[in-house]
């Protein structure tokens, strides 16, 4: 390193059309810029958002309470609609939680450079929607404090849970998923706690992050233990994606009910939640890189990445619906050719077609690269998108229950104000809980964005000495 | 008692030669600190591979075979109860459980490794206590010699050779 590096022009990356980091700054600054949303007090902005998520979550505790007293009599749920937004809002969201984990652990595994800035908000989103969708199949007991029930303990009544009922198998893969989420998304979080940690000047922010940290220094050893366990923690994590939402496909695809009986199921859940889960990384990021300044690390690379896997994942949910309509119709069962034929004609119609534009063809936008990086079009594509996803799970849990085998049996369904305090309640609880977190916590991977600011750096340093041998030989 | 000297160096480039430098120079007992991983200074420490791929395979495996037989043991021979006419001893239905279960104990395994491997939680480590070795997490490239009372000055001296912009001297109080 005795010669200093020539300064020719780096040569073009033809695949590279967006840069990662906007601009390049020192450790300090560039670490002091990502804690900035947590080391200075929040504007009227965040306390209106906190006020609404607040009493949004108050509707929520009220719901919860109304349903605890008198029963789950109070949701719209009948016979045959025995599931109903209890069991809607669980798998929508749980579906959103995937991407988080999508995000983290397979685009980890895969070395993609751009997960480094957005990961930490994917996997916060994920928490708090796990922990959305962990009050529904409870609340749904009908005697939510049995729920030990659930789990195989020795009790004197020599009762253990059946576990032959997809049920069971929802119970842990649900509890599982939530536990390896909250450790992958803390022991990610250990350095940058330390970083907090080491950056806050006030004495009870320092012990409050010290505290959280363990301890952490940064040792050679630490840096080693710890990327062998976040690696580790991504290869499990990645199977376990697909692994939790085909069991909860399991729930319908097990049963012999017309429209759920379907190999389908697994892959076009999965597909379904890496979408839906997509889309709500993408409701989020857009909002919180505006207010929190974040343009420099969250650049155009990020928005236009996530379009497209919102693209591709939108063509595999599109291929779902063709597979589900296609089987229905070459079964040659009449009973599922009416459980398919009620969606595009029938009663469901309209919610079918909303779920067919917000999913379908919402997403075509993304073929075009100058709308993939617009932030407003992105923005409200999104939340098309959840919405869509919401209705899909709707119309997937609903329609094949209203009208089955017996038309003297076939019933529909109404939510009462208690099922809808429910759903807005959640929102309400995981908006609270996303916008805590970016006051709290460090929202971007900050030991990550400074490894990637060195790495990207000394590859552009080595394009700069190759291109200035190339041209010195000629 | 353990007495360390530190080193500050600034950069990951040069901490990587300070370290192989120290190491030339018979220094075994070395670590180093910096806000993101250097990948190159494993080699210089000569830091053994984690073993932590070994445990997430033992309790995952354990966490499988604990799985299976719980669900084999309550529902095909503690109790067992006929649903539907399946087989007691239903295989394929326990495979779900199995697969989540494993992947449960070996992700629990994976996090307490690596907080273990690490020696946290220690919130109280001689280190914290100095204000500059605050820029460890931030922007400092730190090297720290575990040294006897007797050759301090030594180290001392070794790191101002070699360019460190901080070097200072802490020890544990027991």
């Amino acid at each position: 390193m005795s010669e200093p590096l020539p300064l020719a022009p780096v040569p073009e990356d033809p695949l590279v059309v967006h840069p990662l980091l906007e601009e390049r700054r020192t450790d300090a600054r560039l670490g002091e810029a990502l804690l900035r949303p947590v080391l200075t007090t929040p504007g009227p902005g965040w306390w209106a958002l906190v006020g609404l998520c607040a009493a949004l979550t108050v509707l929520l505790i009220v719901a919860i309470t109304v349903t605890l007293v008198t029963g789950v009599g109070t949701w719209g749920n009948n016979i045959p609609v025995a599931w109903a937004f209890g069991i809607i809002n669980f798998v929508w969201w749980i579906g959103i939680g995937h991407a988080g984990t999508l995000i983290s652990a397979i685009l980890l595994l895969f070395g993609m450079k751009w997960r480094s800035s957005v990961n930490r908000m994917a996997e916060a989103m994920t928490l708090f929607a796990l922990t959305c969708a962990a009050l529904f199949p409870l609340l749904h007991l009908g005697r939510p404090w049995k729920f030990y029930y659930l789990f195989p303990y020795p009790s004197s009544l020599r009762m253990w849970p059946q576990f032959r009922s997809p049920l069971t198998w929802d119970v842990v893969a649900v509890t599982t998923y939530l536990t390896v989420s909250v450790l992958f998304w803390y022991l990610g979080m250990l350095p940058d706690l330390a970083t907090a940690r080491d950056t806050a000047r006030q004495s009870w922010r320092r012990r409050v992050w010290g505290l959280l940290s363990l301890g952490w220094r940064g040792s050679a050893r630490h840096w080693r233990h710890w990327r062998t366990g976040y690696l580790l923690l991504a290869g499990l994590a990645t199977p376990l994606v697909v692994s939790v939402h085909t069991i909860v496909s399991f729930d319908f695809a097990v049963s012999q009910l017309p429209g759920w009986h379907s190999t389908v199921f697994p892959p076009y859940f999965v597909a379904g939640a890496i979408f839906s889960g997509l889309a709500m990384v993408l409701s989020l990021l857009v909002p919180a890189r505006r207010a929190l300044q974040l343009h420099a690390v969250v650049t155009d690379a990020h928005l236009d990445a996530l379009a497209r896997l919102l693209l591709v994942s939108g063509l595999f949910v599109a291929y779902g619906y063709v597979q589900e309509h296609f089987f229905g119709w070459y079964s040659g069962d009449p009973y599922e050719m009416h459980a398919m034929s009620i969606l595009r004609t029938g009663p469901y119609a309209p919610a079918f077609w909303l779920v067919f534009t917000c999913n379908v063809l919402v997403p075509q936008l993304f073929w075009s690269a100058r709308l993939r990086t617009m932030p407003v079009v992105l923005w409200c594509a999104a939340l098309l998108v959840n919405v869509g996803m919401w209705m899909e799970r709707f119309i997937i849990i609903v329609s094949p229950l209203s009208e089955d085998f017996l038309p003297s049996s076939w019933r529909h369904y109404a939510p009462t104000w208690v099922d809808l305090s429910l759903l807005s309640g959640t929102l309400g609880l995981f908006g609270l809980g996303f916008l805590l977190f970016l006051r709290f916590l460090p929202p971007v991977p900050i030991s990550e964005v400074k490894a990637l600011q060195h790495e990207l750096a000394a590859s552009e340093a080595f394009a700069r000495a190759v291109s200035a041998r190339e041209g010195g030989g000629r | 008692m353990s007495r360390w000297v530190l080193g500050e160096f600034g950069a990951p480039d040069r901490l990587v030669a300070a370290a192989r430098a120290l190491r030339t120079r018979g220094f075994r007992r070395m670590d180093a600190h910096s806000p993101f991983p250097v990948e190159e200074v494993d080699a210089v420490l000569d830091l053994p591979p984690s073993r932590l791929p070994l445990i997430a395979l033992i309790a995952g495996v354990g966490g499988a075979v604990g799985a299976y037989v719980v669900q084999w043991f309550t529902q095909a021979v503690d109790w067992p109860l006929n649903v539907g006419g399946r087989p007691l001893h239903s295989g394929p239905a326990f495979i779900p459980i199995t697969f989540e279960s494993g992947v449960l104990a070996a992700a629990s395994a994976i996090f307490m490794g690596v907080i273990g491997a690490c020696g946290l939680p220690r919130v109280t480590h001689p280190f914290l206590r100095l204000e500059a070795f605050r820029s460890a997490s931030i922007d400092g490239f730190w090297i720290a010699i575990e040294v006897e009372e007797a050759r301090r000055d030594e180290v001392e001296g070794a790191l101002r050779e070699l360019g460190a912009n901080v070097v200072l001297a802490v020890e544990e109080v027991p």
